[in-house]
This record gives structure tokens, sequence and C-alpha cells, in this order.
């Protein structure tokens, strides 16, 4: 069993920010398998630390 | 680095009860939103603790954040002591958490939740709309672009059955 798939009441403030969503991205994401997203999220994860590690390098 | 793999992984094999809630579970849905830590709800059963426990000891946790050599032991006496936990593991950054606002426990989350096959394991997720609903009840200000990202693609989803509002254009 799981919850039945509906929207909840509109927010105003979270239908402000709504509005500033990247829909294209989500559809592109959406055809991805659940395995997929979770590689995309660790190769994310792999590129924010490389650029962490590049930016404390440059501030030496 | 959290190893998503790993960390789920060591929790699923050795025969845990838990949820993904948080970030991973937004993944899991679709958001394309970058997190950095597991966040799962665990079943506050003793025989859980215990396999919980074992799990996790051969990855050295330890209280995130937290001064090294504190007197933290890693045992059930204290997971059965404490409710949720910020930790830190050889393989990643783990947030135990033994209940959630606006949702409860590993109980109550469990008609709202679905199984997923990933990396060869099967592991329960938080369904979508009690996801949104959670994120919405913690009302957190850094929660608010997480939350409408995951309306958006619960109104994406809807559409796709035919039952949701007309699509907004892509950005």
């Amino acid at each position: 069993m799981t919850s039945p798939l509906r929207l909840p009441p509109p927010d105003p403030v979270i239908e402000a920010y709504k509005r500033d969503i990247d829909r294209s991205l989500i559809r592109e994401n959406l055809k991805r398998s659940v395995e997929e997203r979770l590689e995309a999220l660790t190769q994310m994860q792999r590129l924010a630390e490389e650029l962490r590690r590049a930016g404390r390098r440059a501030g030496r | 680095m959290t190893d998503f793999k790993s960390l789920l992984r060591v929790l699923a094999e050795r025969g845990v009860e838990f949820i993904l809630v948080g970030g991973v579970a937004a993944t899991v849905h679709g958001a394309t939103r970058l997190t950095l830590d597991v966040d799962v709800v665990y079943r506050r059963s003793r025989q859980n603790i215990d396999r919980l426990v074992l799990a996790l000891t051969p990855s050295r946790p330890y209280l995130r954040g937290a001064p090294p050599g504190l007197p933290f032991r890693w045992d059930t006496a204290t997971v059965e002591r404490g409710l949720n936990f910020t930790l830190t593991t050889d393989v990643g950054d783990l947030d135990l958490l033994g209940e959630i606002v606006g949702g409860g426990t590993y109980e109550a989350l469990l008609p709202h939740t679905i199984v997923i096959q990933v990396f060869g394991l099967e592991c329960r997720c938080l369904d979508l709309p009690a996801l949104v609903r959670a994120k919405r009840a913690s009302g957190r200000p850094k929660d608010l672009e997480a939350v409408a990202e995951l309306e958006a693609i619960l109104e994406e989803r809807l559409r796709a059955a035919g039952e949701g509002p007309p699509a907004p254009p892509a950005r």
C-alpha cells in the first residue's frame, strides 16, 4: 500500500518557488532508472568534492 | 564523500529494517538536487537495533561534527538510549532517525513506502506524497526549494497518468 498520488493543497510560498523549477531537467531525470539517478547523484557529489578541493587549493 | 551504494549495502545485507527518507529518497523519485548524506528511519525494535549496530560497526560510526576522542560507544545500549543520530562512517555520512516530523516512526511510515531495487538490493523508500508531507511539515526554510521540486515531480507524474494540471513550459 502506498499514499494516493495527489497534490497537497497549494501553499503560496511553495508555488512561488515552483515557478523557478527547471521542468526540462526533471522530465529528463524521470526517464532514468532509480539506479541511474543514484549514480548521477554520486557523480555530482564527486564533482562538488573536486570543485571544493580546487577552491581550497586556489585560496592558499 | 558518501558512498551511497556501500552504505545501502551495509544496511540491506544485514537485514536492517529501514526506510530511505530525505535527499536520497528525493533522488529516487527524480529530484535533481545534490545531497551529501543518507537519511533513514530505522525500526526501533531490539532485534533491529542489534542488526543496525552489527551492520555499522565495521564502518566505525562516530558523531558527525563532534571533536575526536569523545567517549562515544556504538552499541545497542547507546542506540536504545537515543533516537536520532547524525553519524559519519567510513562509507559516508548517515542520519539515523527514530522518527521524523510529519511522518512519525518506522511503523507509521511503512504504509507510505515503496520497495525499490537498486544495486542488486531491495530497499524501502518513502513514497512521493509522504515525502512531500514530511518535507512540508519540517518547515525548514532550506527545504522550500526541495519541496517545490518534489511537488513539480508529483505534477509531472500525475500529468503522465492523465490527471495532472496543464504543463507549465519547460525553462
